[in-house]
């Protein structure tokens, strides 16, 4: 996963990785990346590809977001 | 099973017996303590009374009419700033504080309430002799943390007592991370009021905690309600517990808390701090000799609670949580901990730190397995630049 939802507060993340799933879409919470934002401590990994799609389901579902940003970490080739 | 290393924000796990009182509570006492004169609601009054004299014993309050359940610290710490501090007085406080006592002091800073925040030393130690001097007439009150959540440094309870009593100042200590860990006798030291968390040392549920009040401190009540006591009249009662005690208790979580001092109190809490300093003492020994790692705070393990802060310079906290999390099954918290200024006073804001905080379960083998992940990180961070935050 590619892109990165940043939140407010941890009630907007947590619906928005169950508002992601139940539409089928990948979505996996991951501690906030603080340069990236300031505000939560979580954060939620998702195809970047979809951004539009997710950015109107969560509208659509009044999930406030902080952000979305491209965002691919090293921490992915940890091996 | 994982490794939890993140007790400054709620212990886990809960001894038996925490589990065992909530059953109890569900299953036989059931009742509303104090409203009914039934068996059941006298057998829930039992219940949070017997937690009370447990927590007035452990903190030596002169008795149990001193300690009120709250459903946390940060209300606990609510209740004692507001119940208390009236425009035009002034504050001292210091630059150590966590944001249950900052938000609402900055939020009476627009009320007409005078706030001074004491500067701390980058370990986080506090040199009482500034905050003498921030000391004036119209102090109302004094607050400072016990033990820092973001790296453990103990404040000096006991002279600041003294100092503020000279004054005829009110001296409250937030407890939250040394409360059932580190002994405090509230009558030795002399302070005033003590906030706790009954989730955290004291090995409580969530959703529990507490305020110590010295017999004479007299405070207004942030709710207003029924009390069980005092029914015929439409004001509020004015003798502790009830005057801060409105509404229903979270009679369950207290007679669970209750069984969590109890537990500590067989062990007792001499032996609690003895353990937590060996594995502090362990920890931050092995942090010193990975390369690449900072470890902020006391250098004394005798001015520290069971909370170590670090960073591994070649990263960033987030990352070796995520590392910790995913690859290695340790619980860490990174970031600010809900005290942007402590981060200024250490020199890590805005990005903050990696924070492991400790309790009785917790083991050096643990310990040991955790050294050897940071060290796997902090050698993998080194060979791997940051290239990829953003497009």
């Amino acid at each position: 996963m590619d892109g990165l939802i940043s939140f407010f507060a941890s009630h907007h993340a947590i619906r928005a990785e169950t508002v992601l799933k139940r539409n089928g879409l990948a979505a996996r919470l991951i501690p906030g990346p603080k340069e990236l934002s300031p505000n939560c401590g979580v954060a939620l990994r998702f195809e970047y590809a979809q951004r539009e799609n997710v950015s109107a389901i969560l509208a659509a579902k009044s999930v406030r977001i902080d952000g979305i940003h491209f965002y691919r970490p090293r921490t992915d080739d940890w091996n | 099973m994982p490794i939890y290393f993140d007790n400054a924000a709620t212990s886990w796990p809960k001894p038996p017996a925490v589990r065992a009182a909530l059953d109890e509570y569900f299953s036989d006492a059931g009742g509303n303590p104090g409203r009914s004169g039934h068996q059941m609601s006298i057998a829930a009054a039992r219940l949070v009374e017997n937690s009370r004299e447990a927590l007035a014993q452990m903190f030596n309050a002169e008795d149990p009419s001193r300690i009120v359940f709250t459903h946390n610290a940060t209300h606990a710490l609510n209740l004692a700033i507001y119940g208390l501090v009236r425009p035009g007085d002034h504050v001292v406080t210091t630059s150590m504080e966590h944001n249950s006592v900052m938000r609402p002091l900055r939020h009476l800073e627009t009320t007409g309430v005078y706030v001074t925040m004491v500067p701390c030393r980058p370990d986080g130690t506090l040199d009482v002799s500034r905050l003498n001097d921030a000391m004036r007439p119209g102090t109302r009150l004094v607050v400072t943390t016990h033990g820092s959540n973001v790296v453990g440094t103990l404040m000096p309870i006991e002279a600041i007592a003294v100092l503020a009593r000279d004054r005829n100042i009110n001296y409250l200590v937030d407890a939250s991370q040394t409360a059932g860990a580190i002994s405090i006798d509230v009558q030795k030291t002399g302070i005033d009021l003590m906030a706790f968390s009954g989730h955290k040392g004291l090995v409580g549920p969530t959703g529990t905690g507490g305020l110590y009040i010295r017999d004479g401190v007299m405070l207004s009540p942030l709710l207003r309600g029924g009390t069980g006591s005092d029914s015929a009249h439409e004001t509020q009662p004015q003798f502790l517990p009830d005057m801060l005690e409105s509404g229903t208790l979270n009679v369950a979580g207290i007679a669970g808390l209750g069984a969590g001092v109890r537990y500590l109190q067989e062990i007792g809490i001499e032996a609690v701090t003895e353990h937590g300093r060996k594995l502090v003492s362990k920890f931050v020994a092995g942090l010193h000799e990975i390369p690449g790692i900072n470890v902020y705070g006391p250098t004394d393990v005798s001015k520290q609670c069971g909370v170590v802060s670090f960073n591994i310079s070649d990263a960033v906290p987030s990352e070796v949580g995520l590392l910790l999390d995913e690859h290695f099954g340790i619980m860490a918290r990174t970031g600010l901990h809900c005290a942007p200024a402590a981060h200024h006073t250490i020199g890590t804001f805005p990005a903050g730190t990696v924070r492991f905080s400790f309790s009785w379960f917790n083991t050096l083998a643990e310990i040991e397995t955790s050294l050897e992940a940071l060290g796997k990180i902090a050698g993998w961070a080194c060979k791997n630049e940051v290239k990829t935050w953003m497009a």
